[in-house]
């Protein structure tokens, strides 16, 4: 039996108190690794080129401004940022004591000589902060000034994205000013990189909350059926994430019922069928009506996202700011479809006809753009073909896809918004906009009247933004110019192993915060 | 028995049977399907086999066997299509270049020599490419990739039937090249070619599903093979019935035309002469030569 002297007691109080102040990174094993799986391989990380995965350059790189899971901006490399009355000059505080992982200070120099990087660049002009973009001025190392020609209401989540707005060591460039390494501020430090994966250590000079463990890999595992057995032999710790290695609902199913924890959330992306501008028969209202209530998203959501996806008749998801009031989703209406066609015209007797025109579609699909669309438009069609609509599901490669989506060379297709923290600025500026580049990503829905909406409530700032937004989803709806199917949930997977799994901000981010492994 | 009963008899009825099966399956399919095979029942998703629904149904509720009868009827159509079509092509083809010789030979056989450097498949999807996908587009590339060898053959055998003494005969008593071709050489060329066409009716089958295994062939709902592979990928796991029953049928018509190809191959084969067939030439011999000998004898005791 211990004697329990007053010596022994403060002794013992001390070592216990000392034991926990320390940070929890001091309990982590010094070799804990931990293998998250990703459909492709991260490349060099450089942030001006389009490459690599985004997912991976944010374990490497911070930006000033960090977009959290509700939607809120939290303070990254600034820790606090003003924006002007006139909104033509954005000031932040830089972050003090803050270096990069190669030991080049971030001060508001390197700031100002990422931001020129990128901003006013007519390459990034996609982003309305590096198209507006003037000047900076620095006042001291840790107080820098971005002044905008005109104002750029979304111009804070701009600065949350993920390339090319994050921030690199200055030495990290060679003479001509191109990327040599990928040094960044971030919790992880690039050890190496192949096609097979990339491993990465813990940046102890972390300015935040510091991982864990202590190293992580990213193993490149193309087929999501490997990756799932990869999880389940224990070759991998975590697998899941729609930009990062998706998961499908039917795999996550088959994963949970094997003892391994799923975590599923809302999601910050809609599906939704596009209608091509250019199509005859789409140009008429009443077909773009009958095809809005003849879909059964309740059925779409359960049976092919085995509930891992919700039901929407919105643009974006609750979730994304200034995504406007609820609409509510509609029941599937087989009579209310005939009813559209009958009264926009169409005769029904030996099939859909008007002025000639049987009622056709051409549904546009690419299971390589989109996995698992082909099974999603052949349900469709099914619904559609009982209302009398005659579908033929075009299924092509990613390519085709690429060429005929920005050609509007199709009646039906799928869309997906671009999701947190891309959005609402993002989707609206590129896919609704007749005048944008979107690239091989194409137009949802574009027309004259509608550009002057969208424009209205881009430009808006205060107030009057969510007033115009909300009209421009108003208009939207009352012009049936999208068709909304359902928001698909974040899906991720990992063994038992894993502990204090939550799932990172965005899809775009790897889950690693707080995770500890179990020896 | 007369020979055309005992030809009947000899046949590999055994290795024709699931080929005959298939095409039967094929031709009455509309009456042995038991559903709407593009019928979508979400009440009924991924049921096992039972009374209802022999082989279960799929991700959308629908019936399995009736797909796979289904799909019978498409890969039986899309392939007499495609040979058929492939046979006119190569038989004219090759045909004419043997008939007709000389630099229109060369430039053909040249062709004909492209077209077999690319293995088919390659062919038709690049043709695929530059068609777009869909049914008759890929009907058209695999009958584009598939002729050459028939050509090859056709011209291999009617260069070599011109050299026969019986053309000269006919060629001497006045007779057309029309009725040269058609009355002396053709049934030669198609003897041949349609031996090599049953046996690539399988390969042909493969094709067909490879390309909608690629969503390049036939399009949804129309239920197709290769398709139905695709499409049960993602539940293999769990619901493995839904690849290795198309999976299973798939299998059973290519290895079925290949044996078939390969039985009427060997019908073409000379036979070794064994048992009582060597017994009896023996015997026919000896007494041929027991004749010579008495015929010898009586001669010199002449």
């Amino acid at each position: 039996m211990l004697d329990m002297n007053r010596r022994i007691f403060l002794a013992s109080g001390t070592a216990l108190a000392a034991v926990a102040s320390l940070p929890r990174s001091a309990f982590s094993m010094g070799h804990e690794t931990l293998r998250i799986a990703i459909a492709a391989e991260t490349g060099d990380l450089n942030l001006l080129q389009n490459v690599s995965t985004l997912s991976s350059y944010t374990v490497v790189f911070d930006g000033l401004i960090h977009y959290s899971k509700d939607g809120t901006l939290q303070p990254g490399l600034a820790t606090k940022w003003t924006v002007s009355d006139d909104q033509l000059s954005i000031a932040f505080d830089l972050r003090e004591g803050v270096t990069f992982s190669d030991g080049t200070p971030f001060d508001s120099a390197a700031a100002e000589w990422n931001l020129k990087r990128w901003m006013g660049v007519p390459d990034f002009s996609w982003i309305g902060v590096a198209d507006a973009f003037e000047g900076i001025t620095t006042d001291g190392p840790n107080k820098l000034t971005v002044k905008l020609k005109r104002p750029v209401p979304a111009a804070l989540i701009e600065l949350t994205i993920v390339r090319p707005v994050r921030f690199l060591s200055p030495k990290a460039v060679d003479a001509e000013g191109k990327q040599t390494a990928p040094i960044g501020t971030g919790p992880w430090i690039m050890e190496s990189f192949d096609s097979s994966g990339s491993v990465l250590v813990r940046n102890e000079k972390y300015w935040g909350e510091k991982p864990l463990v202590s190293r992580l890999e990213l193993k490149v595992v193309p087929d999501e059926l490997a990756r799932a057995n990869g999880l389940r032999a224990g070759d991998l710790d975590i697998i899941g994430g729609d930009w990062v290695a998706t998961l499908s609902p039917r795999r996550a199913r088959a994963l949970e019922a094997e003892g391994m924890k799923v975590v599923a959330e809302p999601g910050t992306a809609t599906m939704l069928v596009g209608y091509s501008p250019k199509s005859k028969i789409i140009a008429d209202k009443a077909v773009r009506d009958a095809i809005f209530v003849s879909i059964d998203r309740a059925a779409i959501a359960k049976v092919l996202f085995e509930g891992y996806a919700d039901p929407t008749a919105n643009l974006f998801p609750a979730s994304i700011p200034q995504s406007g009031s609820r609409v509510e989703v509609p029941a599937r209406d087989i009579a209310a479809a005939k009813k559209f066609l009958t009264d926009g015209g169409w005769s029904e007797s030996g099939g859909w006809m008007k002025d000639g025109t049987p009622l056709t579609l051409d549904f546009l699909v690419s299971e390589e753009s989109l996995p698992g669309s082909r099974r999603i438009a052949e349900m469709i069609q099914g619904q559609l073909s009982e209302v009398g609509f005659q579908v033929q599901v075009s299924s092509v490669d990613n390519a085709t896809m690429h060429e005929r989506r920005p050609a509007f060379d199709y009646d039906l297709a799928f869309f997906t918004t671009y999701g947190a923290p891309y959005d609402p600025h993002g989707t609206l500026g590129n896919a609704f906009v007749s005048t944008a580049d979107s690239g091989p990503d194409g137009k949802i829905y574009v027309s004259d009247e509608l550009d002057v909406v969208v424009k209205a409530a881009l430009d808006a700032t205060g107030a009057e933004r969510d007033r115009k937004m909300q009209e421009l989803y108003d208009w939207l709806r009352n012009n049936t110019a999208i068709c909304p199917i359902v928001v698909s949930q974040r899906l991720w997977a990992h063994n038992p192993r894993v502990e204090n799994f939550s799932l990172p901000a965005t899809d775009y981010d790897l889950p690693f915060q707080g995770i500890t492994l179990k020896a | 028995m007369t020979s055309k009963l005992k030809q009947i008899k000899d046949w590999p009825w055994l290795v024709l049977s699931p080929v005959v099966i298939f095409v039967l399956i094929g031709i009455f399919a509309p009456w042995i399907m038991q559903y709407n095979p593009a019928a979508q029942n979400y009440d009924a998703t991924l049921q096992g086999p039972s009374w209802q629904h022999w082989f279960g149904t799929d991700y959308l509720g629908r019936d399995i066997f009736s797909r796979i009868v289904g799909g019978a009827r498409i890969s039986l159509v899309a392939m007499a299509i495609v040979l058929v079509a492939a046979l006119a092509i190569g038989v004219t083809i090759g045909s004419f270049a043997g008939y007709v010789g000389g630099r229109v030979e060369l430039v053909l056989i040249s062709v004909i020599d492209i077209a077999l450097a690319l293995p088919s498949l390659v062919i038709a999807l690049a043709l695929i490419g530059i068609l777009g996908t869909g049914y008759w587009s890929m009907i058209t590339a695999l009958t584009l990739a598939w002729w050459a060898n028939y050509a090859r053959m056709s011209r291999a055998v009617v260069t070599a039937e011109l050299q026969q003494p019986y053309i000269e005969a006919a060629r001497v008593m006045g007779a057309s090249h029309i009725w040269i071709f058609v009355r002396h050489i053709l049934p030669h060329v198609l003897g041949l070619v349609v031996v090599y066409a049953s046996a690539d009716a399988g390969a042909l089958v493969l094709a067909i599903a490879t390309l909608s295994f690629l969503g390049l062939g036939v399009a949804p709902p129309t239920p197709e093979w290769g398709q139905m592979l695709v499409d049960g990928m993602s539940y293999i796991e769990e619901y493995p019935r839904l690849v290795i029953l198309p999976g299973m049928a798939l299998t059973l018509v290519v290895v079925s035309f290949n044996l078939l190809g390969e039985a009427f191959a060997l019908q073409k084969v000379p036979r070794p002469v064994r048992g009582g067939l060597l017994r009896k030439r023996r015997r026919a011999r000896a007494e041929e030569e027991q004749a010579r000998q008495a015929a010898e004898r009586k001669a010199a005791s002449a």
